[in-house]
């Protein structure tokens, strides 16, 4: 019994992987993908510039505060256009009719998306940040690790983005996710100031205690992307612990978790006619 | 249910698409304003047997491709009970044993026809060996083995319906379905794509197919079910539907006009003009009056002909029984 049980996971994995093989292939040979991929090349090749017109001293500074807002910025942007544009495109472009009649779980078909989707970021944050490190080694700036964990931080980032998307495109347009997922995203870098807007003493909400509820759910359901950004401690020379990296990564996976619970919950339902 | 040789049981399924104003709900179009309800399917029961050529016939619009759908797993059905090789349709072992050709098939257009079929096959977790050996097989089958190397995007219509069969064979399937399969073809991609169809009768393959034009499935078909507005209409072999009540008398007649002949037999006969001719179709124990009136209106009878009732025939005086199936939800 177990080792039926162990196959099976077997099989869907195959079946998990040939559709993110398929999600992948399609992200690479999209024009837009590839566009942005240049944009946020150039994004990064402009940092250079920037860099010689800053106060002397300040220009490995300006390189790194660059670069991280770079890879971030392209990150969540191609993880938000891939998120509305590629489950939505499958039922569009009537692609899924082949799909879900063949041996598999609609739950498989959510997976392959994302984990494709996750390819896809894998190599876009790969290349700008083997890009921006080269960058930052011409220039001779310091190559830390800690750089490198500030990267990988920025990467679960885009991580729960992705799945944030996928989620509202199993029920919603490209146009609609596109909106929605930025909001969760520019909601998620601020959030935490609602946290504290909650606990002063004055503000907000003391003065409009009717939206007390309301700030509340967003304090509790939207992400605290905060979590994710490491590099005012890459600036000071902070270290990040070990730990930090473990305990963000939690964090990320169980909103990851409950976001794909909820996007094969959706397209579970879905009649596609 | 549970007949041993049947490889598709259906059963009072049924499917209701709902919605609200513009909202387009199923395949049919839903007018403004109006909450809706769609009976796409009204309860209809089908049979089909191992080894048999299946043809499920209906005007556009009559539920087919929504029963095929229901049957494929793409739509939840509303109500009834499926049943493929005797299990559920979505089990993953059923559906390992089922090849499917939707309807205007779209493909990935960013691959080339190796790839995708190349991808289906990981689908079905076929070996890379067995994977390609059966699309080397197939591609010449389907007549692409030179247009290996185009992308799906630069494939006519009726290349991608190619394209589309061989991976709905691709997995040798005891089990073919196919959604107008013959529909973008030219005459010869038609009368290859019946080839194919009866060949994999003869390798003891079951095929389901849909379509509206009616020589296709006169010509290849065992069994045929009729379907209209989401009812079946009539269902058998085609030799007990067209069977002897349905013997007609074709008369061509000359000298008459066309009017006066309508006229005179506006309630009893078929009439049909062929160039300076009228062709007069009665039923048979009628012949004999029919060709007294003509000759008492001076017409010359230019032949008489003893026919069979044709499928269009059939299929015409099915729909002519059809009943509304789109009706309003609430006020």
């Amino acid at each position: 019994m177990k080792r039926r049980r162990s196959g099976a996971w077997r099989f869907t994995a195959l079946r998990v992987a040939a559709l993110a093989g398929n999600t992948f292939k399609e992200a690479v040979r999209n024009r837009a993908f590839i566009g942005l991929m240049f944009l946020a090349g150039a994004f990064l090749a402009f940092s250079l510039v920037l860099s010689s017109l800053a106060v002397t001293g300040q220009g490995n500074r300006v390189l790194l505060d660059f670069g991280f807002f770079s890879i971030s910025l392209f990150g969540v942007l191609i993880a938000i256009v891939m998120g509305a544009i590629l489950l939505h495109k499958e039922i569009d472009k009537k692609t899924i009719f082949t799909i879900i009649p063949k041996p598999v779980h609609r739950f498989e078909v959510v997976l392959g998306k994302y984990f494709g989707m996750l390819a896809i970021l894998i190599v876009e944050v790969g290349v700008l940040s083997v890009l921006w490190l080269g960058l930052l080694w011409l220039k001779g700036a310091p190559v830390t690790p800690e750089i490198g964990k500030a990267l990988l931080l920025i990467f679960l980032e885009i991580v729960l983005i992705t799945a944030v998307a996928l989620m509202f495109s199993s029920f919603s347009r490209p146009v609609l996710t596109g909106i929605l997922a930025t909001g969760v995203f520019i909601v998620g870098r601020v959030v935490y100031l609602v946290g504290e807007m909650l606990t002063a003493r004055g503000g907000l909400f003391v003065d409009h205690p009717g939206l007390r509820p309301f700030g509340e759910a967003v304090v509790r359901v939207v992400p605290d992307l905060r979590v994710f950004d490491g590099s005012q401690e890459v600036l000071l020379e902070i270290p990040i612990r070990g730990s930090y990296l473990v305990s963000a990564t939690g964090y990320c996976m169980s909103y990851v978790l409950v976001l794909l619970a909820l996007s094969v919950l959706l397209f579970q339902r879905r009649d596609f006619t | 249910m549970g007949e041993v040789d049947a490889v598709i049981e259906v059963e009072g399924l049924r499917k209701v698409f709902r919605g609200f104003k513009s909202l387009k709900v199923g395949p049919l179009p839903i007018p403004w304003g109006q909450r809706l309800r769609v009976e796409a399917v009204a309860g209809i029961d089908l049979t089909v047997r191992r080894g048999e050529i299946y043809g499920f016939l209906g005007p556009n619009g009559a539920g087919k491709t929504t029963t095929i759908k229901m049957l494929m797993g793409l739509i939840r059905p509303s109500a009834g009970v499926m049943r493929i090789f005797g299990g559920a349709p979505d089990e993953i072992e059923t559906r390992a044993r089922i090849g499917y050709l939707p309807e205007q098939p779209y493909f990935y257009d960013y691959l080339r026809p190796r790839e995708i079929l190349d991808f289906f096959g990981k689908l079905f977790l076929m070996p890379r060996a067995a994977r390609e050996a059966r699309i080397d097989e197939l591609l010449p089958l389907v007549g692409l083995e030179d247009s290996q190397n185009k992308k799906l995007r630069e494939f006519s219509k009726g290349m991608l319906q190619r394209i589309g069969i061989a991976g709905a064979l691709l997995n040798e399937p005891d089990l073919v379905v196919l959604d107008e399969p013959l529909s973008g073809l030219d005459p010869i991609g038609r009368k290859e794509l019946r080839d194919i169809i009866v060949a994999q009768r003869d390798l003891g393959r079951t095929v389901f197919f849909s379509s509206h034009i009616l020589s296709d499935i006169e010509m290849i078909c065992d069994k045929v079910a009729i379907i209209d507005h989401g009812v079946i209409r009539a269902v058998g072999t085609l030799a007990e539907l067209l069977d002897s009540e349905h013997l007609e008398v074709e008369i061509i007649v000359r000298g008459v006009s066309q009017e006066i002949l309508r006229d005179r037999f506006a309630s009893v006969a078929r009439v049909e003009r062929i160039g300076e001719y009228s062709r007069l179709i009665v039923g048979e124990g009628q012949s004999n009056d029919a060709l007294r009136v003509i000759l008492e209106l001076g017409g010359h009878v230019e032949g008489v002909v003893r026919r069979r009732e044709s499928l269009e025939d059939l299929f015409v005086r099915s729909a002519e029984r059809r009943g509304p199936a789109v009706g309003e939800e609430g006020a």
